[in-house]
């Protein structure tokens, strides 16, 4: 089923590509690597691993090995609507109805078989331990081997070395599946496309700060977090040019919707995955999302000489890996930079980034007097869904912005 | 000159008629049924054959609470949490925090000294200590709901109902009656029940209230045991009432109507 999403999706934009090269916009070529790389995980005679959120994707690509974050399926599942079928196993299996639905659906799907066999797993501590538990049930499920990194939630040169030393043992882990010795060279190059695409990235948000600002609320929705997928490869770098172009593009011809401007918003942590017309809504009440809590380059380039340590450094200083006072630091630099009129939080159900940090991620934004909107919703399962609450909360807070 | 407001919440539909001067010249207030539109064409005709008036002569129509969207003949809608601020600061002009307990949902403002809502908290996942909430609370201790506001006069325990959820607060409910707990002994727990579960949703918005006039809208305000209750848990000596809360939405919608013209 998933095999089918992702190969009609990937037939589907090439054709268009093939019929008309230039009207190929820079969200579809994200969506055509995306469907590849999901094709690839559901295609037998790859080494497939999978992983926590923070997990080294770039590593693991120069050494062979197809990977994704778990969380990646779940919010599949969802926006393809089959969310439902996979949460109702899960639960039946004992898993708590109240728990983070993006696993909830994940674990129905390893219960179903409906999860492409991994060779090996790699779990992170990071951004919540709930997904450990996820994958230690996914390993226990297919026999497979189970391997955890521990982010530390500080920035520390301890810190720094235990982490440097645990992706240094993952690399004999992973080679010690693959049959194959870790390539200093293939890995250094991941680094630099790694590098590339950063700063690509960071141009991409500059723009996106600009006044009125050339996003819409779709073009860069959980943009940070997945594009890690494709950051360390050639495509990757392909992508983001190909994002700075088109902002670039929309500037010059003031394809920016002005008009359309009256609010400027913050997305916190991750937006609503099954079909619900939340972009819709805010275009018609006048407001725009130009920056999503995760759409921030925190970390320096990365030496391909020292290449454990940079990786480390990099995972460290996600917002999500460090401790809530950090992560609410963070978003008040971005609120700050983007000039944004307020924040919406949709505090996912069952999320401790989400639901946990609620109360201090609104104040964090009131000691800068940014007004915080908590939607209290799941994101990923629909059956939760208080629809007329939910545009009654968001149409309110328009009000009280106006 | 004259302004409508309709207010179709989940359980009434409410419409309030005002002059410029905003002075209210007929109010109605309906349940709101299944068919909604219905409601909305009746309650419409309550408010001008009271008044005197043709619907030529209303110059525009507001209306919010979650059926906003229903009103064909709407100039605007706007949803309840402004139009209850708006409503508010006409019948109670002091206030700074608002409870309005619906239907089945309940919400918190704080507002400037202007009436502007600054902040606002709403029920989250159930509708628990809301309208239905007592409706079912009601036919369990079996009393008409209008008769659960005075049913914990002259109680003295300090019973609070453990559980918020609807079914299991019935259930609640029905063992204390069968343990041969007195009805207005029950009747004040369940009011500290949905007290501290509205002033929770308060502290959301404000930690500190001391300095603040607190009002209430909505039909739950009518109950004093509730509104008493909730004036105890955040220990004020008061939580103010305007003599129509039901129709604070409708007036506040019918006074956006009438400020959007000028
Ligand atoms: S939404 Fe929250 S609980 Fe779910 S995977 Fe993300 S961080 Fe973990």
């Amino acid at each position: 089923m998933m095999y089918e999403h992702f190969d009609n999706t990937v037939k589907g934009i090439k054709d268009k590509l093939s019929q008309d090269p230039s009207g190929i916009n820079a969200r579809k070529k994200y969506v055509l690597e995306l469907s590849r790389l999901g094709r690839k995980l559901y295609t037998k005679n790859e080494t497939i691993a999978w992983c926590g959120v923070t997990a080294p994707f770039d590593l693991l690509s120069s050494m062979g090995v197809t990977s994704c974050f778990v969380e990646f399926v779940g919010a599949m599942l969802a926006s393809t609507q089959t969310a439902g079928f996979f949460f109702e196993d899960a639960e039946d299996a004992g898993f708590a109805t109240d728990s983070c639905a993006y696993h909830r659906a994940v674990m129905g799907a390893v219960l179903k078989n409906a999860m492409p066999e991994p060779d090996f797993i790699i779990g992170t501590s990071s951004p919540c331990t709930a997904g450990l538990a996820v994958m230690e049930n996914f390993a226990n499920q297919y026999k497979k081997d189970f391997f955890i990194l521990n982010v530390p939630q500080n920035y520390s040169k301890d810190a720094i070395r235990f982490l440097s030393n645990q992706i240094e043992e993952l690399t004999h882990f992973v080679s010690a599946h693959t049959k194959e010795p870790l390539s200093k060279e293939k890995l250094g190059m991941a680094l630099e496309n790694f590098n590339q695409s950063s700063k690509l990235l960071r141009d991409i948000y500059d723009l996106a700060k600009t006044k009125p600002s050339p996003v819409d609320n779709r073009l860069l929705r959980d943009f940070g977090v997945v594009m890690t997928l494709l950051m360390g490869t050639r495509e990757g770098i392909d992508i983001c040019q190909a994002f700075k172009d088109e902002l670039n593009q929309r500037i010059k011809t003031s394809r920016h919707h002005a008009s359309k401007e009256k609010t400027r918003l913050m997305w916190i942590q991750n937006r609503i995955q099954y079909p619900f017309p939340m972009d819709k809504m805010l275009d018609d009440l006048g407001a725009k999302i130009v920056i999503d809590e995760l759409n921030t380059v925190t970390w320096e380039p990365m030496d391909p000489d020292n290449p454990f340590e940079s990786i480390a450094k990099r995972m460290i200083s996600i917002p999500f890996s460090m401790d809530t006072s950090k992560r609410i630091k963070n978003m008040q630099t971005l609120a700050l930079d983007y000039q944004i009129d307020g924040a919406i939080n949709p505090c996912h159900w069952g999320c401790r980034q989400g639901t946990g940090a609620r109360g201090l991620v609104s104040k964090g934004m009131r000691d800068i007097d940014i007004p915080v909107l908590n939607l209290e919703i799941d994101c990923v399962d629909s059956r939760n869904l208080a629809r007329g609450q939910i545009e009654t909360r968001v149409e309110a807070f328009m009000e009280m912005l106006s | 000159m004259i302004f409508l407001g309709i207010d179709i919440g989940s359980l009434s539909c409410d419409a309030v008629l005002i002059d410029e001067n905003k002075n209210i010249l007929s109010s109605s207030v309906i349940p709101t049924g299944v068919k909604n539109i219905e409601s909305i064409a009746k309650v419409k005709k309550n408010v001008l054959d009271a008044a005197g008036v043709m619907e030529k002569d209303i110059l525009s129509i507001v209306s919010t609470g979650y059926g906003r969207n229903r009103v064909k003949e709407r100039d605007r809608a706007v949803t309840e949490i402004t139009c209850h601020a708006k409503g508010i600061k006409h019948m109670i002009p002091d206030t700074r925090i608002l409870i309005d307990i619906g239907g089945q949902d309940s919400k918190a403002m704080l507002l400037d000294p202007d009436g502007n809502v600054v902040d606002f908290a709403m029920n989250d996942k159930c509708a628990a200590g809301t309208g239905r909430f007592l409706e079912a609370m009601a036919r369990a201790l079996e009393v008409d709901i209008n008769q659960l506001g005075d049913l914990d006069k002259g109680a003295t325990s300090d019973l609070v109902l453990s559980s918020m959820c609807t079914v299991f607060a019935e259930s609640e409910v029905v063992s204390l009656i069968a343990s041969g707990t007195e009805q207005k002994e029950i009747a004040k727990g369940l009011n500290r029940a949905i007290a501290a579960r509205t002033n929770s949703l308060v502290k959301r918005i404000a930690k500190n209230t001391r300095d603040l006039a607190v009002s209430m809208s909505g039909g739950v305000a009518r109950n004093r045991g509730v509104v008493k209750a909730i004036a105890e848990s955040m220990n004020l000596e008061r939580v103010n009432t305007p003599k129509l809360p039901d129709i604070v939405g409708a007036l506040g919608a019918a006074i956006i109507g009438l400020e959007k013209r000028r």
